[in-house]
């Protein structure tokens, strides 16, 4: 019988492996992007899994605000990572060290 | 748990589906290794450009006019699933979740008007 | 059985697939992965009933947000090898700061007692219309309970749209003006059309 404790694990590892992308891709910001978006569906299965095992409906109806923070955060953070790329020609993390444009 | 058995049909479904397209995908690839002759060399495979060798990377870069087109779809996307739950539960929330969801949708269409005003809709 | 079997499998493919997210030399696989990584993520969530939510993950995720990852992959043109430089070097330290954390969490979930909380089995509906389906009784909670949240989702969605026109929206002027269609409508003969009788052997001003 799949409990609450598997789900928890297994957002547990998902997480984990989120904070370890942006450790090993530490230069390449589309690849740390996308371990935020790991992390932020660890969060999200963790929402679900709590709401479906109380018998709570909350946690999915903030797993869809979740969801619509995420797209945002991926909408203006590309933004502003392409624009970023127009400026410079890289999108190496190390090279942002200048406030100017 | 959930009971699975009321997504036989998706899961018989999901395999038909599998099973059409790997014969779309496999079938003539088969058909034609058996029919036709399959001698492969290195300047039969070599990328092929009216004689001289390849200038520039296969992959070519897109317009950032795609990246607006992809953002504007990504938000009016989340909107529209908005309205699913909004719409099959009407009977619940009555007047309040009507109001709420025109105000949402005023919002919306503030942005809207603001994507049109700024010209990002246009295909120029 | 058979739901342990596709949890199993659910949670094997989606911890696979988030392992490849991160370590893939090429970002497009790196999507590709991710795209994964969130099907399997949805199945998880079918697995408790919360069908609403693993088909948004579907529409909004898989459909969208991938998708821009992958124009923005494709519209940048990197030198990804040159990204990948400290990978070798930062892998043990990530990889001990990783193990830490993980076995907190999971020592976290050994001390984790449920306490007040009634833990019950999970059937995807709940509280406010228990006969309804899960899409409804998600309604009927987020347009009674958080309007006013839900209105917030709207400003923040409102908010990335302007943010992300402010900045990558460069107006471009036409070399030949920009199509105003409204004017072209607008126009009528006599604003646009002069009539002429010039005399023989005279030219017209115009």
């Amino acid at each position: 019988m799949i409990g609450i404790e598997h789900y928890i694990v297994v957002s547990a590892i998902l997480f984990v492996l989120g904070v370890l992308g942006i450790f090993l891709n530490r230069k390449n910001i589309i690849v740390i992007l996308m371990a935020i978006e790991l992390i932020l569906l660890s969060v999200n299965l963790q929402l679900v899994a709590f709401s479906a095992f109380l018998g709570d409906l909350v946690g999915q109806v903030f797993a869809m605000f979740v969801l619509t923070v995420a797209a945002g955060e991926a909408a203006v953070g590309l933004a502003i990572l392409v624009i970023y790329f127009r400026g410079r020609g890289t999108i190496a993390v190390d090279d942002v060290d200048r406030l100017k444009g | 748990m959930v009971d699975l058995e009321q997504y036989l049909p998706i899961l018989i479904f999901l395999f038909v589906a599998a099973a059409l397209s790997a014969l779309f995908v496999f079938l003539p690839m088969g058909v034609s290794r058996l029919t036709g002759a399959h001698k492969p060399d290195a300047e039969k495979l070599s990328e092929y450009e009216c004689g001289f060798p390849a200038f520039e990377d296969p992959r070519s870069q897109f317009d950032v006019k795609f990246y607006l087109v992809a953002i504007s779809f990504l938000l009016f996307d989340l909107e529209a699933s908005f309205l699913f739950p909004w719409a099959v539960s009407l009977e619940y929330t009555g007047w309040t979740g009507w109001s709420a969801m025109v105000i949402f949708l005023g919002i919306l269409a503030v942005g809207l008007a603001y994507e049109w005003k700024m010209g990002a809709l246009d295909w120029q | 059985m058979i739901q342990t079997l596709a949890f199993y499998l659910f949670a094997a493919l989606v911890i696979a697939s988030a392992v490849m997210v991160i370590m893939a030399r090429n970002p497009v696989h790196s999507v590709l992965w991710l795209i994964l990584a969130f099907f399997n993520a949805a199945g998880l969530m079918v697995l408790v009933g919360a069908e609403f939510i693993a088909a948004l993950l579907l529409i909004v995720y898989v459909g969208a947000v991938a998708v821009l990852f992958l124009f923005v992959v494709m519209m940048l043109d990197i030198d990804f090898a040159e990204l990948r430089a400290g990978f070798v070097k930062n892998f043990p330290l990530g990889i001990a700061i990783a193990l830490v954390l993980a076995a907190e969490l999971i020592f976290g979930i050994g001390a984790y007692q449920a306490g007040q909380l009634e833990l019950g089995v999970a059937s995807g509906v709940a509280a406010p219309a228990l006969d309804a389906s899960n899409t409804a009784s998600i309604g009927a909670v987020l347009y009674r309970d958080y309007v006013f949240l839900f209105e917030a989702a709207g400003i923040i969605l409102l908010v990335a749209m302007v943010g992300a026109i402010v900045l990558t929206h460069r107006r471009t002027e036409n070399a030949r003006g920009q199509q105003d269609i409204s004017r072209q409508v607008r126009r009528n003969p006599d604003e646009a059309t002069v009539m002429k009788q010039p005399e023989v052997g005279r030219g017209v001003d115009l």
